[in-house]
């Protein structure tokens, strides 16, 4: 079981949004970090094999993706960045649809569906049409259409996008749970999405991975040092352009930040152990938090 | 999975009012036809009274009092018939009720038409007049305006050979019975399957448009079966929907209709009203003619606008195809004067005019008439297209970027 890209890129008129990508990837969860605009979603629709790479090469044990065709798509769980669904079918009706397609059964279906209904929880709402569904509930229903026909490879685009922080917290639990024995690739630009869950992490920027790694790798990798320190107000705009900042919080006698540098960036500064966070914070520019999780 | 797809198809919202709004449609054309019966004898148009759900039935029975073969010496009786009435009668309006009602007109001027060849306008007097003819001839008479027909129309000696061969057909003498249900019918179809057609053609076009519309397209496509079987049960489901909603619509105005009017005049030959017709059928089998027309001309457009929004990823042009193609394209037949113009899929939905045409389709030595001819070639056409529907879909993407993909390679 190995999925490998070998030199792929995706040219859309004159953005190249993935440039030149290799890498391989067996069972596990992958996390594939970056904020908008990275490539993320171009290179997941290259890997369901809805688009093709402009240049370079996707197999599965060796063999093209695009050839393999129907075997390949057999192996294939997705759920994409704009899950659509059909908005007069009922939960059940929708599934059962999926599963059509999938060529599953119909008994043996029906079976499948009430299993992943309940895994996903809303069996209760199965006979409620899809267009009454809210976002959340969605999305688990669409989590469970792409584990219909228990995938080899399971591609989730941003599957916690417009969730709430309880619902996220679930659907990561959920991931983690799916994980066993398959690949599963998943992207997000929330870190804490797959900080505890990802086996493996790919940053992406600017249509390239340009670290992958585990958790403990990226942070261990950073040269830069995160501390904490309590500094003047009136000083705060002079510390933000100086250093990547990211938590700014209010304490009596000034604001306490949290921030990346080489060296103590003041007398009182306290060394902090590094998170994922920071790390993103670091490559990215920008704070990535919970906080601008709503896009 | 094709009862997946038509499930599918059924539930959606739109469809269900849509396919409501055809089904009243069809109740409430039944009964404008029903509506529309009238008894025409002495001149006056008599619509009979407020029980005219019943009215069809009346004239049926009324007028076949006069059924059977139209004989000399019948045609005769009918014209004597006619100008007593006349005469006893001249200011008086007879009708059904005071059971001064005439011999069918439908007789008279069938026997007219035959008389008065050169088209023009046949009054009522002219068939009074008819009372003083003698009728001994008149197949004789018939028979040698028919082959004047086919000499005047027919383009080469293959055609005229066909006219002749047709025209041979008809079988003398012409037998009648009141087919006015037939006929009213065969309008009001007409005017229902103009509507259906574009209806049904819209109705295709949402089975594939669905996909994109919703963005349900990226998870479609990534099935396994997405690019193939599932493609394949679009189309077919698209065919299938077609053919219920056709056939349902149809039904329903058919036995509402005819469950009131009666079928009387099924097997009356076309030629009764209008002799000259190079199309030996019944009013019976015109009327299946128009419906079975109407069902080729609702495969082609959905075939039509499904491969469109196949193509384009959206219905939003292919939807208003079908309105070309069979309301817009009447407009192609009336001002045209080269024969090829009548090829168009307009005819499919205009029978009753097409059958009127002496237009022919010559290759060599074999001639085709003017509507076997578009029959076989939109269906034809209708079954042509469904691979192109099925390759569009399964290459979803890739088609285009294979493309892309070799110019970019050939650049680096
Ligand atoms: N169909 C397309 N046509 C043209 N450009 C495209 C198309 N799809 C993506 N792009 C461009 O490719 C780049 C990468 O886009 P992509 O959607 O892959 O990013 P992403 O990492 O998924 O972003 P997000 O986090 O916002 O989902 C962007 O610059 C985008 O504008
Ligand atoms: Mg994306």
């Amino acid at each position: 079981m190995e999925l490998r890209f070998k030199g792929v890129s995706k040219q859309y008129g004159d953005v190249l949004a993935v440039d030149n990508v290799s890498y391989s990837m067996e069972t596990g969860v992958y996390g594939l970090l970056g904020v908008n605009g990275a490539g993320k979603t171009t290179l997941m629709t290259m890997l369901c094999a809805v688009t093709r790479p402009t240049a370079g090469e996707i197999t599965w044990d060796g063999k093209d993706i695009f050839r393999l065709g129907e075997r390949y798509r057999d192996l294939l769980g997705y759920l994409p960045q704009n899950f659509g669904f059909y908005p007069d079918l009922s939960v059940s009706d929708y599934m059962m649809y999926i599963a059509s397609i999938k060529g599953i059964r119909p008994d043996t279906a029906k079976k499948r569906i009430k299993e992943l209904l309940e895994m996903v929880g809303v069996s209760k709402y199965k006979g409620r049409k899809m267009k009454t569904l809210s976002g959340g509930m969605a999305r688990r229903v669409g989590i469970a259409q792409a584990m219909l026909n228990d995938p080899k490879i399971l591609v989730l685009d941003e599957p916690t996008a417009g969730l709430d922080p309880n619902e996220r917290i679930r659907f990561r639990n959920l991931i983690s749970g799916l994980a066993e024995d398959r690949l599963v690739l998943l992207s997000t630009h929330i870190v804490s999405d797959v900080e505890f869950i990802a086996e493996q992490i790919i940053l992406m920027k600017d249509g390239k991975f340009f670290f992958t790694g585990t958790s403990e790798e990226l942070t261990s990798g950073m040269e830069e040092g995160v501390w904490s320190c309590t500094v003047p107000s009136d000083k705060v705009n002079q510390y933000m352009q100086k250093y990547p900042v990211g938590n700014v919080k209010h304490v009596s006698g000034g604001v306490e930040l949290r921030l990346l540098s080489k060296t103590p960036p003041s007398e009182n500064a306290v060394r902090e152990e590094a998170t994922l966070e920071d790390v993103f914070l670091l490559y990215f520019g920008e704070k990535a938090g919970d906080e601008d999780a709503e896009i | 999975m094709l009862k997946c797809e038509l499930k599918k198809f059924f539930s959606k919202k739109t469809n269900k009012a849509i396919l409501t709004a055809l089904l009243l449609g069809a109740v409430i054309i039944s009964f404008l036809a029903v509506d529309n019966m009238s008894y025409t004898d002495t001149g006056e148009e008599i619509t009979t009274g407020f029980s005219k759900i019943t009215a069809g039935r009346r004239i049926e029975a009324e007028k076949n009092q006069w059924k059977g073969e139209l004989t000399p010496e019948k045609i005769a009786d009918a014209a004597k018939s006619y100008h007593e009435l006349k005469q006893s009668d001249s200011e008086g309006v007879p009708n059904l009720e005071s059971e001064k009602t005439g011999p069918p007109l439908d007789i008279l001027y069938f026997a007219a038409k035959i008389y008065q060849t050169e088209n023009d306008v046949i009054l009522l007097a002219d068939l009074d007049r008819l009372a003083e003819t003698d009728h001994g001839h008149i197949y004789d008479t018939y028979a040698d305006n028919l082959q004047d027909v086919a000499v005047e129309y027919a383009k080469t000696p293959e055609q005229e050979k066909l006219l002749t061969e047709q025209f041979g057909k008809i079988k003398f003498p012409v037998t009648y019975e009141a087919y006015d249900a037939w006929e009213i019918m065969a309008e009001d179809a007409e005017m229902y399957i103009m509507v259906l057609v574009v209806v049904i053609g819209f109705l295709a076009a949402g089975i594939i448009d669905e996909e994109f519309r919703t963005h349900a397209e990226k998870i479609f496509f990534t099935t396994k079966y997405g690019r193939s079987k599932a493609v394949r049960n679009k189309i077919i489901a698209g065919m299938l929907a077609t053919t219920i909603v056709y056939w349902a619509g149809i039904g329903i105005l058919s036995l509402i209709s005819f469950g009131l009017m009666g079928v009387s005049g099924f097997d009356t030959p076309c030629q009764i009203d209008d002799p000259y017709i190079m199309y030996t059928i019944t009013k019976g089998q015109r009327y299946l003619l128009v419906v079975v027309c109407g069902y080729i001309a609702s495969l082609l457009s959905a075939a039509v606008t499904m491969l469109v929004t196949a193509k384009m990823h959206t219905e939003k042009v292919a939807v208003f195809i079908p309105i070309l193609m069979y309301w817009v394209s009447y407009i192609v037949v009336r001002l045209t004067v080269v024969d090829a113009a009548y090829f168009v899929p307009y005819i499919l939905v205009n029978m009753d005019n097409a059958a009127k045409y002496y237009i022919f389709f010559q290759i060599g030595n074999v001639v085709f008439r003017l509507i076997p001819f578009v029959m076989v070639l939109y269906v034809a056409v209708s079954i042509i297209l469904l691979p192109f529907i099925y390759r569009s879909c399964s290459r979803y993407d890739s088609a285009k970027s294979i493309k892309k993909r070799s110019k970019y390679l050939e650049v680096k």
